[in-house]
Formats: structure tokens, sequence, C-alpha cells
């Protein structure tokens, strides 16, 4: 019994990586600029569906696909910050809200329109395959996957502290006019870390693929699950989504182990009920509370 | 100057108007029928099957004149997109809207529940060879049919053919995802396995939209169950298939309720589908015979000729619904362009009162619409092909048995 609950921690650790690290995203943006992005789950598929058609269309193995899911998504979170969200920020949250859901509507329909409902695999030769020892297994695909997702946090922890652009976008976050006087050009900065965001999420989402079925509609379960990730760990503060993540991955699976895999989601929803209730801060008390 | 141009106009709009209404006229030859089905989503594959089975059907009617022998057949597909208040609405306006004569059954019982209650509504006849839930029979429906076997039954095969190995198995998991076709499945299985003696070591319903698997077979696995029964479609058996690998479960067999048959698992899996399972309804080595398609056989062959593949078990139900359909139809002398309410009651009294052989088995609905029991059968997937493996006097191979680890593969 005690090996079967440290191979369901390991599988909600592992779990909790992807999770974390499309979190950190949707934890990014709204740290820096309040919005609340509710197409944060599409972004995630169309990275995704990026790494499914450059497999079939050219036989590129998934994880070879990663620069160009984070290079497109970046693009498309700087031009749909530019010329779309720049206009909410700041302005009364409802307002995201609905500028942000209107997105997800259309960017999940016209994916489904392109590419129709049919739930989509990728298998290579390696999918399935794992590391065994101790009697316990580790699926290598998921394995990489948390590797990857803990060094792009850390990568984006680092930058945020130690780069002058990383500077810039916290002085933005923490101040918008005193970031201006000094010289910062906070549309910019906004642009850029609407990018960032979404670029890690599309990476979430080119890794996702590899292991699990996608399709259009995807998206907004995965939207549902980083807010509780980021209300775990505490809005805005990106250290907390990865324990968040972990937290929801954990939770999640050791759940599913001693009872079923229907409490497992009630579980985690009375989780995220007894957050906001009493540490809306989140477990480090680090996030931003309104 | 102003009125000419009105007038023209207006002759404009009348000529449209002549010519619009001059198709219909000349297509009163021909009967059609509609059809909602799912052609994308998480059913997309299978209905897309449903759909092929028709179109044979359609196709090799009419290359004989038609439904008696002269009107030709039309059908009109519409998408639902596996969602089933979709489903209903398309019935609907198949049924309003297009006129159609008659109504083809869906695949899936979420969707054939929703559709066929727009149906009765109507009464439309509907008759569907791809849904199997008990709980369609239960409604007290006139207007509805199914030519599969109900739900508990129809995976009877799964575990007959365990029943009759030697040494027998002695334990039995059973998982499935919880929505009506699934989780009935799991309750057949149940039922047969406390039958024939299977302890039933692991019994689990898991909600569809959970993706991760490996923690849910995790437990079935530490069970350590000679058999894995599961409750699936198409998706969560593939999804079951990727977990059982990731978390090296080596069970001496894995059976599905549905999924393997679908050509889209083998493709999906290549050679890890080899050794899995599936219960199944028909096969052409079946001694059936009816009108229309000849025997079980040459259905078969003409499927494979039409379509580069074989036939499963759902698609032969399909077409079966059809035949049977044809069949009312033409004993009743119905006439297109003349299909009204009172001709389809008839048609729904004339389909409760057939006892029909077809290429498909016998077809003779009972009062609630199903359809009489046909012998359980089993399938499994050996080297990339469906071939039958039980029972033995209708069998093309003997069952791969047990599944080799999968580390040894």
């Amino acid at each position: 019994m005690s090996m079967l609950i440290i191979q369901s921690l390991i599988n909600g650790i592992l779990m909790g990586g992807i999770y974390a690290l499309y979190s950190a995203g949707f934890s990014l943006i709204f740290g820096v600029m309040g919005v609340v992005n509710i197409a944060h789950g599409d972004l995630l598929m169309l990275g995704a569906f990026i790494t499914f058609w450059m497999f079939i269309g050219l036989g590129l193995d998934p994880f070879l696909t990663l620069p160009f899911s984070v290079a497109g998504l970046f693009v498309l979170g700087y031009l749909m910050q530019r010329l779309a969200i720049n206009r909410v920020v700041g302005a009364p949250p409802i307002m995201s809200y609905i500028l942000t859901f209107g997105m997800h509507l259309m960017i999940s329909n016209l994916a489904l329109v392109a590419w129709t409902a049919d739930p989509r695999a990728v298998t290579t030769a390696y999918s399935g395959a794992n590391l065994a020892f101790l009697g316990l297994t580790l699926p290598w695909i998921k394995l990489i996957t948390f590797l990857i997702s803990l060094g792009v946090i850390g990568l984006l922890y680092w930058l945020l502290n130690h780069s002058q652009t990383g500077r810039a976008i916290q002085a933005t976050a923490q101040d918008r006019e005193m970031a201006r006087l000094t010289g910062i050009k906070v549309d910019r900065i906004y642009a850029l870390t609407f990018g960032l965001g979404a670029a890690i999420t599309g990476l979430a989402g080119s890794m996702v693929v590899a292991f699990q079925d996608v399709e259009p509609g995807m998206g907004l379960p995965y939207t549902i699950i980083a807010f509780c990730v980021v209300v775990l760990g505490g809005m805005g503060y990106i250290p907390g989504a990865l324990i968040g993540g972990l937290i929801l991955g954990i939770v999640g699976s050791v759940s599913t182990m001693l009872f079923t895999s229907g409490w497992s989601i009630a579980i985690t929803f009375f989780l995220l009920y007894l957050m906001l209730l009493f540490r809306p801060a989140g477990i480090t008390g680090k996030g931003i509370v309104e | 100057m102003k009125l000419k141009k009105a007038s023209i106009v207006v002759m404009a709009l009348a000529l449209a108007l002549t010519l619009g209404t001059a198709a219909p006229s000349l297509a009163a030859k021909d009967f059609t029928f509609g059809c909602a089905v799912p052609l994308t989503g998480l059913f997309g594959k299978a209905g897309n099957l449903v759909k092929d089975a028709y179109t044979l059907w359609m196709e090799t009617v009419n290359a004989k004149g038609g439904i008696a022998g002269k009107y030709k057949v039309r059908i009109i597909f519409y998408d639902d997109r596996s969602n089933p208040q979709t489903s209903a609405k398309l019935v609907e306006k198949l049924i309003t809207k297009d006129k159609v004569d008659f109504l083809l059954g869906s695949y899936g019982s979420s969707q054939v529940m929703a559709a066929s209650a727009a149906a009765e509504r109507h009464k439309f006849p509907y008759i569907s060879g791809g849904a199997a839930s008990n709980k369609l029979y239960e409604r007290g429906f006139k207007y509805y049919f199914g030519t599969l076997g109900k739900a508990t039954e129809e995976v009877r095969g799964n575990v007959d053919v365990f029943n009759a190995m030697k040494p027998k198995p002695k334990t039995v998991a059973i998982v499935g995802s919880n929505i009506p076709f699934t989780a009935l499945a799991c309750v057949g299985y149940k039922k047969y396995a406390e039958k024939y003696g299977f302890k039933i070591v692991h019994y689990e319903l898991f909600p569809i939209k959970l993706k991760d698997y490996n923690t849910m077979l995790l437990k079935a696995k530490s069970k350590n169950p000679d058999i894995l029964l599961v409750g699936s479609h198409l998706g969560v058996a593939l999804r079951v298939m990727k977990a059982m690998k990731e978390i090296d479960f080596n069970p001496k067999a894995v059976a599905f309720s549905y999924g393997p048959t679908v050509p889209a698992f083998v493709e999906a899996l290549k050679s890890d589908a080899n050794y899995v399972f599936a219960a199944s309804e028909w096969t052409p080595a079946l001694p059936y015979k009816g009108p229309v398609f000849g025997t079980a056989k040459q259905f078969h062959d003409r499927y494979i000729k039409r379509f580069g593949r074989a036939p499963d078990y759902v698609e032969a139900a399909s077409a079966g619904g059809c035949v049977v359909q044809q069949v009312a139809i033409e004993q009743l002398g119905l006439k297109p362009g003349k299909v009204g309410k009172a001709e389809r009651v008839k048609l729904m009294e004339k389909l409760h009162a057939l006892d029909l052989n077809t290429f498909y088995g016998p077809i003779h609905f009972d009062k609630d619409g199903a359809n009489r029991e046909h012998p359980p059968l089993a399938v499994q997937v050996q080297n990339g092909k469906l071939v039958t493996v039980y029972p033995a006097k209708w069998a093309e191979k003997a069952p791969m048995y047990p599944m080799p680890a999968w580390k040894n593969r």
C-alpha cells in the first residue's frame, strides 16, 4: 500500500509540473497587468496544435517543435496585448473578463471550424516507455516534461529578478506610474509580459500533446486549473505557481488513489474554496489580493 | 422606368421560384432519409463508420433501381459534433425544415437518447445500430428501435471468451467511464463475471472528463487481476491503453466494450494494439442471409471493395437497420411524396410486426424496440488485424493468451 501511495505521489508530482508551467504564465499576466486571462487555456491548445501539425506534417519529434510553439505564441501574445488587451489594463476587472472571455470563444470556435472537434494524439516510438526502479515507474515523456517545466519556471524567475527587462516588468507591476516616470515604456513591457506568458503556456501545450489527446475545446478546463493553481500558490507570485501546481497535482492523484477519480475533482475544488475563504493570498501569503 | 425595373425584378423572382419549386417535384421520385450523426468530436471516428454503412446501403439499393426497384434513396447527413443537444436539434431540422421522409439512427447512446426523443415527438420511426444503453428501451417509446443488443448483454462475449479459456483465469478488474453505455457495459461485465465465478477484485467508474488515467489504473494494477475489463468508447479505450503502458500494467488480457474494432484504434496504437480483446455481435463467418446484401460474407466483401476495410459489428447493425426499414417500406407499398403522419404510424406498426432474416442476423423487435438477442462473440487484434476468436465454432483463429508483458513486446 505504501508503495502505491508513493507511486501516486510521483504521478501527481509529474502532473503538477505541467500545471505549474502554464499557470506561471497565467500568474505572470495577472501579477503584472491585473488581467485574469480566460483565454489562457486556449493559448495552451494552440501550442498543442502547433506541435501536432508539425509532427503530422513534417514528422518532427514533439520535443523539437518546442521552439516553434514558443516563438509562435510569443508573437500571438504580444499582438493580442497590443491590439486588444492593452485597452482594458487598469480598467475594472470585469472589463478584462469580458474581453478575454470573448477571445476564448473566438479562438476555440475558430479552431473548431479549422480542425473539427476530433480528439488527436501524437504517438512516438517512445510513447509509454518508462524508467522503472524499486517497483516504481516513471514515464519518460512525463519525466522530461516535468524537468523542462521546472527549468523554464526557474529561468522565468531568474529573468524577472536579475535581468534589466525583468526588473522593468517587476517595477511596472508594482507601480505603473512610477515605472513610467523612470523611463520604462510601460505599454511595451505589458506586451512583452503577455507574450512571455503566452510563450510558456504554448510550450506547456506542446508538451501536453505528447502524452494526452487534444481538441479545440480543451482550453477552458485548463484555464480553470490554472486559476486553482494560482489561488493556491498566490496570485502573481511565480514560485507560488510551482507550489500550487504541485499541490494540485498531488491532491488530484492521491485522492484518486484513496477514493475515486470523481472525488478527486470535488476535493480539488473544495480546496480552492477553503483557500479563497481562509488564505486568499495563497499558501505562501505572497499573492496579490484585491 | 422605375416600374420596368421592378417588373424585371418580379419576373426574375418568379423565375427563381419556379426553378426552386421545380427541384422537389423532380426529386419526388426519391425517398429522402435524414441522419444526424457524430462526424467529429469524441465519437466522430465511430460515427463516420455508421455514415459509411448507410452510404453503402444507399449505393447498393440505388444500383438495383432503388427501394421497391424504382424509388432512389437520398440521405442528408448532418454532423452533431458528438453533442446530444445538437443531435436532437438536427433531427428537428431534418423533420421540419428538410422535410425528410424517414430517419436513420445515430451512433452513441447519449446522442441517440436525445435524437430519438425528438423523433418520437414527431412520430418518425428511428432505428439505431450504434447505441446499446438499456435505458433507451425503458422510456415507453413506440418509434424507437435498436438492432444492437442491450449494453449489459452486448459485452457478454468479453466475459464468455475468458470463461472458455483453459486454464480459466480467476480474477477480473472492471473499470469504465460513467456515461450511459460504458457504465452499463460494466454492469454487464459484473453480471456475467459473477455468473461464471470470476472474483471481481476491483470495480470503478470514472468521469468521462478524466484525462490522466495513470493513478486510476494504478489501483486496478495493485489488485493484480488476471483480466482487465473496460467499459469504453474509442477515446476511453485509447487512453486506457496509453496509461497501461506508462504504468507497466500487465494483466493476462484486456478487453474493451467498444473501441478496438474502430480502425483508428490500431492506427493510433500500432503494434501496442495487439492482444486486445473486444466484444462483438456480428462476424462475416456467421451463417446469416437476407435481402439487399445477401449473406454476411457478401456484405463483408462488398464493404472491403467499397471502403478498403472490413466492417465491424456496429456498421453491420447500422446497415441491418436500413434493410429492415426498407423491407417495411416496400411491404407497405409507400411512395415518395406521399409519406405523411399516417404512413409513418403504419411503418412503426410494421416494424414492430416484422420478423426478418438479414445478413446481420434475425431482426425482430420486442415491444420496447429492442432486437432479439444475438449470440455473444469476441474479437482480438492479432498482428494489427481483427479476428474473431470466440465462440470456437465461428472463430477464425485461437485467442492469443496471455498477453506478454510490455517489456517483452
